[in-house]
């Protein structure tokens, strides 16, 4: 109650900066995790630790951008998890078998994965496929072609730098790919608040025949939704093979349920048209945080699935209350 | 704050046995804390591992941090940057996935502590050592059963398990020399698991059943896989047609062998439990500088109805 009546103070001020609408629950819960564990371990509250909580969210962070777009239209996306998958495999084909420069591989490998996108995209729009189904297929088929490239087996022997960019801490601080995931983030909060068409997202997530009317091309809007995520997907996997130093078809798997538990958590509602980009951010970090911590307090493997599903179900159900006494 | 205070005073009790460990044996063990990552604690294979390694460790005063990739290699990297964290002194590693990842080795090294594999180890990483169990001779030998089992001839599929991994590879070379051995012996077709999983073994093997009615012998490279795949020859009542070969001696398989009534006849005992044994000791002689061989390599016992109920009694 504090945190409203004082929106013309400095946190206030930020909070508009950040248009925090409807993450501050998030918010709020991320800062209590982190005051949790600072308390509980006494290896949380270290630079170290943070800068390894960077790492990994990284693949995650990346995924949940796009899957944000998607649900803020009202759509879903569960073919993430293998199109990052097919991303690293033709990365892994191109760069490793085929001996093309990585810069080829990495833009083969990105132009695959928004051609997925904008399949699954053409397949809702024109023939009225429900997302669900239009992405459960291409789950199905991305996995697949990820799979007959190698026919099944892995690929190794990237060049060293390319490790590197994920190991390499530059300046002491941020590696390559840390640095990749917060420039994903910088601009999708700049497109999302000042561009027209990221405006459009929420009208069409709002009520897309509404929408339509207003003069949005929802169509064409739609298919760049649906073929920025999957792009967004085969950056991720591009991104987890640095950090691997591999690459194998069965990597990934119910990647998109983590994303969508991200966006989720951070606020977005799966109905479309309300939630964001700072959310997905805070979300991310409380999934990162959460994993951390719990590795860091030695719970048991199986406990830690139970309070991993215990989290999700509160963050919702917290959003959902709110929302209700408004 | 209630299990701040109990982890709290859970590690001030773990710090006081360590301490009376040392305080005991004059040398000390050298090492207080050692990081177990895992890739999935839902095989049983692991799980005994696991434990033997947990138990051990706990006999002689170390804490053991287990962390399981629930079969992720990505989410292994996270969890072994979080183990360093904490400050292990000595890291056991069984890589999760076929492109068993060299990243958490390096990332030890880096650190300066002893890395021990166990089952499996990355390509161009090595650890100090690897410890895993004989594959070849011993799959050799479970085939060879079948096929006596069976008469010596006939039709004969294999259920792999995960593609690329090495006991996938080696266990077929085993196999292989086995089937070769016997002319009589028809090797009609082959299919790979994701996971060494029953229901992978139970699906894929009722396909092969319906594709070759006249089967005779099945190898599935894991119990669960054999287990699942006996499973489908009793759906489809071949029991007196079939038998079917495993590998691993889970507990489940032992003590279905141990029954002497399904299809599943033959397996090969692992000794898992020792192997986790092996390993911290192995980590303890690294850290102490001794010399280890590069590889250990303990054997597996053939195990059938006979001797299956020995190994439910007390898993090696």
């Amino acid at each position: 109650m504090a945190d409203t009546s004082d929106s013309r103070s400095g946190l206030g001020l930020l909070k508009d900066a950040f248009s925090l609408s409807g993450a501050t629950g998030p918010l709020i819960g991320l800062l209590l995790l982190c005051a949790f564990l600072s308390v509980a371990t006494d290896s949380f509250l270290s630079l170290r630790n943070f800068l390894n909580i960077l790492d990994q969210i990284t693949v995650l962070g990346i995924l949940a951008v796009g899957m944000t777009f998607v649900i803020l239209i009202g759509g879903i996306d569960l073919s993430v998890g293998s199109v990052l998958a097919l991303s690293m495999m033709i990365l892994g084909y191109l760069n490793v078998e085929a001996g093309l420069p990585m810069g080829i591989a990495i833009g083969g490998a990105l132009l695959a994965s928004a051609l997925a996108g904008a399949v699954s995209g053409f397949m809702i729009t024109v023939f009225a496929v429900p997302a669900f189904i239009a992405t459960l297929a291409m789950m199905s088929i991305a996995r697949g072609l990820a799979s007959m490239i190698t026919n099944g087996s892995q690929i190794i022997g990237f060049p060293a730098w390319f490790n590197m960019g994920a190991i390499m801490r530059y300046g002491g601080f941020i590696t390559l790919t840390v640095a990749v995931m917060l420039v994903v983030f910088v601009a999708a909060w700049l497109f999302q608040r000042y561009r027209q068409e990221g405006r459009a997202l929420y009208a069409i997530g709002g009520n897309p025949e509404v929408a339509r009317l207003a003069g949005i091309n929802v169509k064409r809007m739609t298919i760049m939704v649906y073929t920025a995520c999957a792009a967004l997907a085969g950056l991720g996997g591009i991104v987890l093979a640095a950090r691997l130093d591999a690459v194998q078809p069965t990597i990934g798997i119910a990647y998109e349920l983590d994303a969508i538990a991200a966006v989720v958590i951070g606020g977005t509602s799966l109905s479309g048209g309300t939630g964001g980009i700072v959310g997905t951010l805070i979300g991310v970090l409380i999934i990162g945080v959460l994993r951390n911590g719990l590795n860091l307090l030695s719970v048991s493997p199986f406990l830690q699935a139970v309070i991993i599903g215990l989290v999700i179900v509160l963050a919702v159900a917290a959003e959902t209350f709110k929302r209700a006494r408004r | 704050m209630k299990s701040a205070i109990k982890s709290l005073l859970a590690a001030t009790a773990l710090t006081a046995v360590a301490a009376s460990a040392m305080a005991e044996d004059a040398v000390g063990v050298g090492i207080e804390k050692i990081g177990l990552a895992v890739p999935n604690l839902q095989a049983d294979f692991f799980n005994q591992i696991k434990l033997g390694v947990e138990n051990y460790a706990a006999s002689l005063g170390i804490e053991v941090i287990t962390v399981d990739a629930k079969g992720d290699t990505a989410t292994q990297v996270s969890q072994v940057q979080d183990l360093l964290t904490q400050g292990i002194d000595a890291f056991i590693y069984i890589p999760a996935g076929a492109a068993a990842a060299a990243v958490p080795t390096r990332l030890a090294r880096q650190e300066g502590i002893p890395v021990i594999n166990v089952d499996r180890e990355p390509e161009g990483e090595p650890g100090d050592t690897v410890i895993y169990g004989e594959n070849v001779m011993s799959s050799y030998e479970v085939c060879s059963s079948i096929i006596e089992r069976a008469g010596g001839s006939g039709k004969m599929v294999i259920i792999h398990g995960q593609r690329g991994t090495t006991p996938e590879v080696q266990r077929f070379e085993g196999c292989k020399m086995a089937i070769d051995e016997n002319p009589g012996v028809e090797l009609v077709d082959q299919q790979w698991t994701q996971m060494w999983s029953p229901d992978e073994g139970f699906s894929i093997g009722q396909n092969m059943i319906q594709a070759h009615p006249d089967l005779k012998m099945i190898f599935g490279q894991a119990d669960g896989i054999a287990m699942g795949a006996a499973k489908a020859v009793q759906a489809a009542g071949l029991d007196d047609q079939i038998v079917v070969g495993g590998y691993d001696g889970d507990v489940a398989a032992l003590e279905s062998l141990a029954r002497c009534d399904t299809p599943f006849v033959v397996t090969a005992t692992q000794s898992t439990q020792a192997m986790g044994v092996l390993a911290v000791n192995s980590a303890i002689a690294v850290s102490k500088g001794a010399s280890v061989p590069a590889r250990q390599i303990p054997n597996a016992v053939l195990t059938d109805c006979e001797n299956a109920q020995q190994f439910v009694d007390n898993h090696p």
